[in-house]
């Protein structure tokens, strides 16, 4: 269990230079340990900048980032022990596969990490089991496993770290509807048997309504909205304002609310504008 | 189906054996379809489906195991093609693919939409203009001067669509091209893909994952196992909720729930395709029972 804490972070690309852009404006965030939390916004908002000051990829202008109360920059030769202890999938992880098996990929972490062999071998068949990739494939080229393989095989290389904050920058982007279902659903699981935090970053408000019990919203820089799923979905306006996406559903009951039909905004999955229509139309009866 | 624009006969596509010595397994079975000139057709299928293989056949990037292809009356997989037959069948069958950073060429917006017509020694007022043209036609003419790198995904898979355009073709294949996308490009994107074909008569042939695009299509043809599993119009396809699911495919969120209500009892008569659709088959059925 690991909680994180951003505190006055300020965030600058290109600095000191004419095209000086602030990414991270003034952020003041606590990630709580042992949830799923969601990270959403539009392109350009900051996401995936606040993400990489996490594990200390960037290293912020201002403020300070605190992985359990200890500032993460205040020993700079212990960074390196910051990102085996904060795992980050980036986007498009396969791109970063190389090694000649799966397996050996999937080692490199846990090798760096120092560990004995066998050691590794147990933390690769551990996470293999979470990312939910059959153990057949260890012993192939991570070039010949399908699209959704490759991405479940890097991931499960960042697990294999055992870190105690698993960070997923869009981990499901470009998969197909069974591909997403099964990235999410071996997250939820790998969250729930370890307990740790888990943080996602998602463009998909319906995936991010199915499966996360804890939505950071961002726009130009700054964290716009946080809470649980009912907090942030019963906003939608506020949503639409900073350009996101709202759940089909979520649209649909706004309409209905519109023509007088008594159901709130804050229906975000198919199963509660299931149970909410079904019951007003029994009682019309 | 009066004219067809592509006409595929029991199409079959291999790839070669992979390095573990599996592959040899079929990617397109015996496919036949017809697709009408400026219709607009969105397919579906998982990842192995067959989709990208099919639409790298349609324009001879591979080609087919065996079966046959017709583009516009003429066999595209007659032996006979000759490298410019090649050529004349690629300025018809634009392709534009799912990574936009893969696909731009040039360092300035209209050098890199001029590129292909350049390639063809097409005189330059003629390309000056035709480049001009594509790039309103994608709603990106007041970005011709900028440098590609700098611009969103969606805008940079608009300048995509707006190369292909230039090389005047009769149909577009999308394979994926939102899938890298955000929301706000996705829609960019889709807006000018059905301007395209509804303005232009462009025939629209869209690979996606997205049901909520699909839906926006005339004709949804899924693709499962190397053949055409469902073919019809999105409310037709998107009716066979649990044969969808079953191989890996989904139906739009709000068409689900129709399928559920119905399923509980509720009488809900009609397309459900849109949201809009949805929210007037519940607001029927609820104000006639108040």
């Amino acid at each position: 269990m690991a909680e994180i804490k951003l505190e006055n972070l300020s965030y600058f690309h290109g600095k000191d230079t004419p095209y000086e852009i602030k990414a991270l404006d003034t952020i003041n965030l606590t990630i709580p340990s042992g949830m799923i939390t969601g990270l959403i916004g539009h392109t350009g908002s900051g996401k995936s900048t606040l993400v990489q000051m996490l594990n200390g990829i960037l290293r912020p202008h201002e403020g300070r980032v605190l992985l359990d109360g200890q500032d993460i920059w205040e020993k700079q030769k212990n960074i390196r022990s910051v990102r085996f202890r904060v795992g980050l999938v980036m986007q498009y992880p396969e791109y970063q596969l190389f090694e000649e098996t799966v397996y050996k990929d999937i080692a490199f972490g846990p090798k760096n990490m120092g560990l004995g062999e066998e050691e590794i071998r147990v933390r690769v068949e551990e996470s293999v089991r979470f990312a939910g990739l059959s153990p057949e494939l260890l012993q192939k080229s991570p070039f010949d496993l399908s699209g959704g393989e490759k991405r479940r095989a890097a991931i499960a290389g960042i697990i294999a770290m055992r870190p105690d904050v698993l960070v997923l920058d869009e981990p499901a982007a470009g998969l197909d509807p069974r591909g997403r279902e099964a990235i999410f659903s071996n997250l939820v699981k790998y969250h729930e048997e370890s307990g740790n935090t888990v943080v996602i970053v998602s463009h998909s408000m319906e995936d991010m309504a199915r499966y996360c019990d804890n939505l950071i919203v961002m726009n130009e820089g700054k964290i716009v909205m946080q809470g649980d799923r009912d907090y942030v979905f019963s906003r939608s306006n506020q949503l639409t304002e900073v350009g996101l996406d709202i759940p089909q559903v979520t649209k649909l009951m706004l309409i209905l609310k519109e023509q007088g039909i008594d159901v709130d905004g804050g229906i975000y999955t198919v199963d509660q504008a299931l149970e909410r229509i079904l019951s007003i139309y029994r009682k019309s009866l | 189906m009066s004219n067809p624009f592509i006409k595929i006969e029991g199409l079959s596509y291999r790839y070669d054996e992979d390095s573990s010595g599996m592959g040899k397994h079929p990617v397109l079975n015996d496919l036949s379809m017809e697709i009408e000139e400026g219709s607009f057709v969105a397919v579906l299928g998982h990842n192995g489906s067959g989709k990208s293989t099919l639409a790298k056949l349609l324009n001879m990037i591979l080609t087919p195991t065996s079966g046959k292809i017709f583009v516009d009356g003429k066999e595209i997989t007659d032996e006979a093609m000759t490298d410019e037959d090649v050529l004349s069948l690629r300025k018809n069958m634009g392709m534009v693919f799912q990574n936009p950073d893969n696909q731009l060429v040039a360092t300035i917006v209209e050098d890199d939409v001029a590129f292909g017509p350049e390639n063809l020694g097409i005189p330059s007022d003629e390309i000056r203009a035709r480049v001009n043209s594509v790039l309103s036609d994608v709603g990106m003419l007041e970005y011709a001067t900028h440098e590609p790198h700098r611009l969103s995904g969606g805008q940079k898979q608009r300048i995509a669509i707006a190369g292909v355009l230039a090389m005047l073709p009769k149909c577009i294949v999308f394979d994926e091209s939102t899938a890298m996308l955000d929301p706000i490009g996705r829609k960019e994107v889709m807006d000018a893909i059905l301007r395209l074909n509804r303005e232009k008569g462009i025939t629209v042939i869209m690979i996606t994952h997205y049901m909520e695009e699909a839906a926006l299509a005339d004709r949804i043809l899924v693709l499962h196992d190397g053949n055409v599993l469902l073919d019809g119009t999105p409310s037709e396809v998107f009716e066979q909720e649990p044969l969808l699911k079953s191989c890996g495919l989904n139906v739009p969120q709000c068409t689900s729930l129709i399928h559920q209500l119905r399923d509980a009892g509720m009488s809900l008569d009609g397309d459900c395709v849109s949201i809009e659709q949805c929210a007037e088959l519940i607001l029927q059925t609820l104000n006639k029972e108040r």
